[in-house]
């Protein structure tokens, strides 16, 4: 083989390489793609009962007529749930359409600490509208599982303990479907875009 | 490339120039209110003026029955709290604690915190020793 032959079989080499990367980034994008979408909008969500901050039972109908933000915390949560409620607030205020445009919601994932009076001075702390539910240990276990939420008690090194849980929040329409979601590292005028498209 | 050496030396002459030791000032410390039995967290900004690095080593108050450095950490949107352990102050640089990352959290509140209240803090450093700082309760609604 001459140095001619050795540079053109190189080249086809090459050039075989790249077809194969670009089939393999092709079906890549075909095979995640459509794995997302069907998770996030065919099973996010659904109808649910829980107990109210008053005490009475709640069902996810009285959600329905108005685009929701919901969001999954505990009480006894100092940095995240506070900062996330007091996000959704200020986003709701610069959204500009009344406390009425859209419903804030707060579940708990701690149900053992979390009772209804518990939650009901929690969400007191904020001087505008916050629904705040909470449940029985399988009827948030329910919920949680229906919103994709992630939750686990971590024990305190002084005693007591913490939640991990998802921050994330999740965007309903005004008949209750998914619509999307707010990440804690979201900018907000990106999450106002969103809270714009489900009180349009 | 002589003057990308000459700025950081220029910094590192004007660090000597403060002495060699650190300087920490520690300002606009705020909380939010809680409630019932639930812990709360302060967030500070660590400012070291001088020319050596310090650490935070302890915070404690009067206020509550413990105070520890906290941190909290997202992966996969999912929100983790954890110990943060001794937190560095490097010589010239200066920490603003923000929501939703590192605080103070004070679990065993003697009583809970009120928008309006104000409250003593101690943060301990290892080569500044302790500063005391007042601690602002804001809105709920702060961000």
């Amino acid at each position: 083989m001459n140095l001619k032959q050795l540079r053109l079989g190189l080249w086809v080499l090459v050039g075989l390489v790249a077809a194969g990367l670009v089939v393999f980034l092709w079906q890549e994008s075909k095979t995640e793609q459509p794995a997302f979408s069907q998770t996030s909008l065919g099973t996010i969500g659904g109808p649910f009962n829980l107990t109210a901050s008053s005490g009475k039972p709640f069902s996810s109908a009285e959600l329905n007529g108005k685009p929701a933000a919901v969001f999954f915390g505990f009480t006894h949560c100092p940095d995240v749930c506070p900062t996330t409620l007091a996000r959704l607030t200020k986003l709701r205020r610069d959204l500009g359409k009344g406390n009425d445009a859209l419903s804030i919601v707060f579940i708990s994932v701690d149900p053992e600490r979390d009772t209804p009076a518990e939650v009901d001075t929690y969400m007191k702390l904020y001087d505008t509208p916050v629904i705040g539910l909470t449940g029985t240990p399988a009827q948030i276990e329910q919920v949680k599982k229906q919103f994709g939420i992630f939750s686990r008690k971590v024990e305190q090194p002084g005693g007591g303990y913490s939640v991990d849980h998802t921050a994330t929040v999740i965007l309903l329409d005004r008949n209750g479907q998914f619509s999307s979601t707010i990440a804690m590292e979201e900018g907000n005028d990106v999450a106002l875009a969103k809270l714009r498209r489900i009180t349009a | 490339m002589k003057r990308m050496l000459f700025i950081p030396s220029l910094a590192l002459l004007a660090a000597c120039g403060q002495g060699g030791k650190a300087n920490i000032e520690v300002s606009d410390a705020w909380a939010r209110p809680t409630r019932g039995d639930a812990p709360g967290a302060v967030y500070v900004t660590i400012e070291n003026k001088g020319g050596q690095d310090d650490r935070l080593v302890s915070v404690m108050t009067d206020h509550a029955a413990m105070a520890m450095v906290h941190q909290t950490e997202m992966s996969n949107g999912v929100a983790r709290m954890r110990m943060a352990g001794e937190i560095n102050v490097p010589a010239g640089n200066s920490i603003k604690m923000v929501p939703g990352g590192t605080h103070i959290m004070l679990e065993g509140l003697r009583t809970p915190l009120h928008t309006g209240d104000s409250f003593p803090l101690v943060l301990k450093f290892r080569e500044s020793g302790e500063e005391k700082v007042s601690v602002r309760v804001a809105e709920a609604g702060e961000q």
